[in-house]
């Protein structure tokens, strides 16, 4: 299946960019876990022409001369989701877009860099209220798209909470998180 | 400054071996003065496995220590019921231990010394171990069944203190000793400071007893007496579910984290040993080291263990005593250690009770009271064995049950099993009373208003020592807003709910922050969401 862009996530980064890809002309799908906040926009994204693989998830990539090529999904078993540009809105630990070992953070589906503190004892602040590091830490990006082993990857760009310096559960990072797809939008329309 | 001579004998410290003595004090007709300058159990008392042991651990090396909990797990089945679950337990024998030395030889030698001390140690094969206790590690080539369990060391004090008190026990908690009373060689009492008020205050009494665990050091030299004490911090890890339901210890010489106990709706691994200098033991920290070391030997016992997301770690301090005939402090004693003060170094009116474990604190306490009782010249006999714990004298949860009227909630049930037969004193009055504050732990806002009425509850800490507030899967992300909400009003001052959330938010986050990676770290994302995340994500700016 071949699309123009393929969206990681379906939470307010994803279904944010996804829904202006889709009203702008691109071909968009959408892969989505179970239940979500964002159903509603889940359904205008699908009444746009929009492809809603709901209730299934990515579980590897396929990254090739620095590019990524496709993805594989849990229920699409070897079918291989194609497009010429991926957003990564996986989100942060809850939604396990990134994920933490005991003594390393990092992130799962296409082993991207990783901005994190290596001394696990420095994650917390001691009190509950504090600013917390650990909420800080996310993958690291150059001019918007991710990168892998220090090169970025040309058709990759996360978006929302999986950035490093992105949370929402530090305070309301709405603006921010928009903020982030409208960019990587930006850029994908550009190209 | 007020002075009350009203005491016969004043009990510094109000964990479970204070209050096991308070208890035996008042019931020997005492008039008693417990001090605690924090709430009750929460000092080692309330931060250990919760094991009722059944001795074999100590049955190779110390017979001694192994008869004396094999009598006392026999008496606190009698007397505490409501605290204790009959679970028993296996010692397993891994194929790694025959290759240490610890094969089915040693387990031979390990059942005949369990028989000899009094301990029902039965071996069974690995199959019958297997469909006994299906989450052991199935790799295992023997099992030992004793008669182990589980105790709730919360609710144990808890019934220790309401029982002295209701025998005329003065329980004062948040009072900090602070100096002795003293006339040449005798002490008169002590002088103590409500931590909560900043008022001090002076007590007499013929006899003082010192049963502050670890801090009993301290307060021992404030009566320039030194007891040579030995501060070991034990590490633990709490699981997110009842992994076990039968406890499972490793047939080995004892080492760390052999113990694996399912208590209520968790499950607990410990412990460590190791000797800290008494400055940490007001705030221990567990160690990254430490939560590596249980976690492997954990999952040696129980393999989805590896798989089970970490609740929280916590860690207690032993207050092991060097052996007096010993100068270089080396020889350690697990054993009970009650000191004569007048006979071993010339104060009067001075006993201190120490050493031991929370198994044996029943028979710490009958010990700690002859001494006093010898003193003041009583010779009442120590009725502690046969006399049940308030919450125990029928806590079967039918006989409870029918206290209640029309069909037994959830919640009331849950409340007859951790307040006994005590469970009568909760009032249903409305519809809200009968609502679940906590729904991990089944806890309605009925229990919440007695534990406030009837068992000193000022802060969700203490709260969760009597009823498990918080205690559960959740940890308390769900439930602290509506529990700090019931508390504060049944305090009488709403406008404390914030700073009881607050305080019980950074106590469970000091517990988070030792495993906080894999699942734990999801649940403290999870966390930090609900309690700072203020507007939720609107679907029109989409």
């Amino acid at each position: 299946m071949k699309f123009d862009v393929v969206i990681i996530g379906g939470g307010l980064a994803g279904m944010t960019a996804a829904t202006e890809l889709q009203s702008s002309g691109l071909r968009c799908a959408v892969v989505a876990e179970g239940l979500s906040l964002h159903n509603a926009s889940r359904s205008g994204f699908k009444a746009a022409g929009g492809t809603l693989l709901q209730g299934d998830r990515v579980i590897s990539g396929r990254i090739e001369n620095g590019r990524l090529t496709g993805v594989f999904t849990e229920k699409l078993g070897d079918t291989v989701l194609e497009a010429d540009n991926f957003i990564l809105a996986s989100g942060k630990y809850f939604s396990r877009g990134l994920v933490a070992d005991m003594d390393k953070v990092y992130e799962p589906l296409f082993g991207l860099d990783v901005q994190y503190e290596p001394d696990r004892s420095k994650w917390f602040d001691r009190s509950f209220a504090a600013d917390q590091p650990f909420l800080d830490f996310g993958v690291k990006t150059e001019g918007l798209l991710a990168l892998k082993d220090g090169v970025p990857v040309a058709n990759l760009y996360p978006v929302g909470e999986v950035l490093a310096g992105i949370s929402s559960a530090s305070g309301d990072a709405t603006v921010q998180i928009r903020n982030s797809a409208l960019a990587a939008v930006k850029a994908i329309r550009r190209n | 400054m007020p002075i009350n001579n009203e005491f016969d004998v004043i009990i510094v410290g109000g964990g479970i071996t204070g209050a096991g003595t308070a208890r035996d004090c008042a019931m020997r007709g005492l008039k008693v003065l417990l001090i605690e300058r924090h709430d009750i159990a929460t000092g080692a008392t309330g931060r250990n496995h919760g094991l009722l042991h059944s001795g074999a651990r100590y049955a190779l090396k110390d017979s001694e220590s192994a008869e004396e909990c094999i009598r006392e797990n026999k008496i606190l089945r009698s007397i505490a019921s409501n605290c204790i679950e009959d679970t028993g337990g296996l010692f397993i024998t891994l194929p790694e231990d025959a290759d240490s030395g610890f094969g089915l030889d040693y387990q031979t030698k390990f059942i005949d010394a369990c028989i000899k001390a009094g301990i029902d140690a039965q071996a069974i094969s690995p199959e019958e171990a297997r469909e006994k206790e299906p989450s052991v590690n199935p790799s295992l080539i023997g099992a030992v069944v004793v008669p182990d369990g589980s105790v709730d060391p919360f609710r144990l004090c808890a019934a220790n203190v309401t029982d002295a008190a209701m025998h005329g026990a003065k329980i004062l908690v948040y009072t900090e000793f602070l100096d002795f009373i003293r006339e040449g060689d005798t002490i008169l009492g002590v002088k103590v400071l409500d931590t909560r008020t900043g008022l001090k205050a002076e007590y007499r009494a013929p006899v003082t007893v010192n049963a502050a665990g670890i801090w009993g050091h301290g307060v021992a030299a404030k009566a320039g007496i030194h007891i040579g004490m030995y501060p070991a911090k034990g590490a633990l890890l709490v699981f997110g579910h009842r992994v076990n339901n039968v406890v499972i210890n490793r047939c080995r010489k004892s080492a760390d984290g052999d113990i694996l106990v399912p208590g209520d709706s968790v499950t607990v691994i410990g412990t460590t040993s190791t000797k800290v200098p008494f400055e940490e033991c007001d705030n221990m920290e567990v160690t990254p080291e430490e939560v590596s070391l249980l976690l492997r030997e954990g999952c040696a016992l129980c393999p989805s263990l590896a798989s089970t997301r970490i609740l929280r770690a916590y860690a207690g301090v032993r207050p092991l005593v060097a052996d007096d005939s010993d100068p270089s402090g080396r020889s350690i004693s697990r054993g009970i250690v009650c000191l004569d003060h007048e006979t071993r170094d010339g104060v009067k009116g001075f006993v201190s009770i120490t050493g031991g474990k929370l198994m044996t604190y029943r028979l710490m306490a009958e010990l700690a009271t002859d001494a006093v009782c010898r003193k003041l010249g009583e010779n009442k006999l120590c009725e502690t064995a046969e006399t049940p714990l308030p919450g125990s004298v029928d806590g079967r949860i039918e006989t409870v049950s029918k206290r209640f009227e029309g069909k037994v909630s959830l919640g009331q049930k849950s409340a007859a099993g951790r307040q006994g037969d005590l469970v009568g004193k909760l009032r249903f009055d409305s519809e809200a009373d009968r609502q679940l504050v906590c729904e991990c732990e089944n806890v309605t806002l009925a229990e919440i208003k007695y534990a406030v009425a009837e068992l000193g509850v000022t802060s969700l800490m203490d709260l969760r020592r009597r009823t498990r507030v918080g205690m559960g899967t959740c940890q308390g992300t769900l439930c602290i807003r509506k529990a700090a909400k019931a508390l504060a009003a049944a305090l009488g001052d709403p406008s404390l709910e914030g700073k009881l959330a607050a305080d019980y938010l950074d106590e469970r986050w000091k517990g988070m922050r030792a495993v906080g990676w894999g699942d734990t770290l999801r649940e403290m994302e999870f966390m930090q969401r609900v309690y700072k995340y203020e507007k939720p994500y609107s679907y029109d700016e989409i």
